[in-house]
């Protein structure tokens, strides 16, 4: 449900107020970024989502009925705009994600000394094949279980459980190379 | 007998088949490797769970207010110009997502460009320097000449072919557009298109006869680089002319005049 505070805002964005739009922007911007960096797999191309998912948002602010939080509502927009867009670049470049079956099994690796650092696993994740790596960041990262994933990503639980596997499989021995 | 992979990475997420969970488990307290590749899929999931967030960066909320009030002045407009104006936005877009990419790969051309020219000059104070003097870098081999020269042709043809797709999209724009200008601006605009075509050529020219040349490619990036800026400057004069900016539009003029002059 929406809290008073977020109807205030809503309220004053859609009566134009520039402020109330900056404020909803500021408090919600890190997640929305954060969650396009990861979707599209480069900075850049994160940065360009967060415009145009903003955009969006305060374009359809006036159909927002404050069903559920505003937060809540900015992030399935932002992930309907990332999920669009990682489905059209794939469209595009089908043939390049499908390189990743040769390092898909557990081989032996060499014990690591030291714990997984969350940046070394941000940049291995940016490494990964676009499909393995939707799956495992909306699985791993954002929670989602397979079936819900699979619904997002428009692909059969079976599969999403086979990406996040092929996923796991590459990073081990991405951050095995440390 | 090992579990297989996707069994392994199944236990890890404790998703297995009950009827299989308690033979992994014995298999498990015998097998250092499998057990190691479980806490491995287990520490991966674990830190992908603590993940923090990012900082947009400060341009971020620049761009969008700009965004945001380009689009409110397209909410001001009749519904057959919203059209339109949505159009030339989409097209806006879609030639400046082609000119990030461009951007990418030229700074990647200049440094290449400057690798080369650095090695080059190395190889120049390398050759006058006494016989007697020692090397300084004799346990790094600079690369070869003929393969740094490929690299940067290489470079160089796909920064050209990302300007050029660049330079494209925004014709097809400001082409499209032309109506709006008065015939003085249209003509100020079109002698400044010439001359940097004509630089373009001679660039080009100069290539042809000599394709090492590092003046020459260096004068054809800057070539392609200032159509790109003059394009830009018109896409920006259109916007201005459709907002009914006069003061904006003015300021463009005035600095598409000076750099005419």
């Amino acid at each position: 449900m929406t809290t008073a505070d977020d109807a205030e805002i809503v309220a004053r964005c859609r009566a134009g107020d520039a402020d109330a739009f900056e404020t909803l922007y500021r408090r919600h911007a890190a997640r929305i970024y954060t969650l396009a960096c990861r979707m599209a797999g480069s900075a850049e191309d994160g940065e360009d989502l967060l415009q145009e998912i903003f955009l969006q948002a305060y374009r359809k602010l006036g159909s927002f009925k404050g069903d559920a939080a505003l937060g809540t509502w900015i992030y399935r927009l932002a992930l309907n705009h990332c999920l669009d867009y990682v489905r059209s670049r794939r469209a595009k470049m089908s043939k390049l994600t499908e390189t990743l079956d040769a390092d898909t099994s557990f081989e032996p690796l060499a014990p690591r000394e030291t714990p997984i650092a969350r940046l070394d696993l941000e940049r291995a994740i940016e490494r990964l094949p676009d499909g393995a790596r939707e799956a495992f960041v909306l699985h791993d990262v954002e929670g989602f279980d397979h079936k819900e994933a699979a619904a997002l990503l428009g692909i059969a639980e079976g599969t999403s459980k086979s990406q996040v596997f092929k996923a796991r499989a590459k990073l081990r021995v991405l951050l095995g190379k440390k | 007998m090992h579990p297989n992979d996707a069994e392994l990475n199944e236990y890890a997420d404790a998703s297995v088949d009950a009827s299989r969970r308690g033979e992994i488990e014995r298999h498990l307290e015998a097998c250092t490797s499998c057990r190691q590749v479980v806490a491995e899929l287990r520490e991966i999931a674990r830190v992908a769970a603590t993940l923090e967030l990012r900082d947009p960066p400060v341009r971020s909320w620049t761009r969008l207010e700009r965004a945001i009030k380009l689009d409110a002045a397209t909410e001001r407009l009749p519904q057959n110009s919203r059209n339109s104006r949505r159009t030339f936005d989409l097209r806006v877009q879609r030639a400046l997502r082609e000119m990030s990419v461009m951007g990418r790969l030229a700074a990647a051309a200049a440094l290449v460009l400057a690798t080369a020219v650095g090695v080059q000059m190395m190889r120049g104070s390398a050759a006058r320097r006494p016989a007697s003097a020692p090397a300084a870098t004799a346990t790094a081999p600079a690369p070869a000449p003929a393969a740094a020269a490929q690299s940067v042709e290489a470079e160089l043809r796909q920064a050209e072919d990302h300007y050029e797709k660049a330079i494209q999209g925004l014709e097809q724009i400001a082409n499209a557009e032309q109506s709006v200008f008065d015939p003085r601006t249209a003509a100020t605009l079109q002698k400044n298109l010439a001359v940097i075509d004509q630089a373009i050529s001679e660039s080009r020219a100069a290539l042809r006869t000599e394709p090492a040349s590092e003046p020459a490619q260096q004068s054809l990036l800057e070539n392609f680089k200032a159509k790109v800026a003059l394009l830009q400057d018109t896409v920006a004069l259109i916007n201005e002319m459709r907002k009914g900016n006069e003061a904006g539009a003015a300021r463009i003029v005035s600095g598409l005049k000076q750099k005419g002059d």
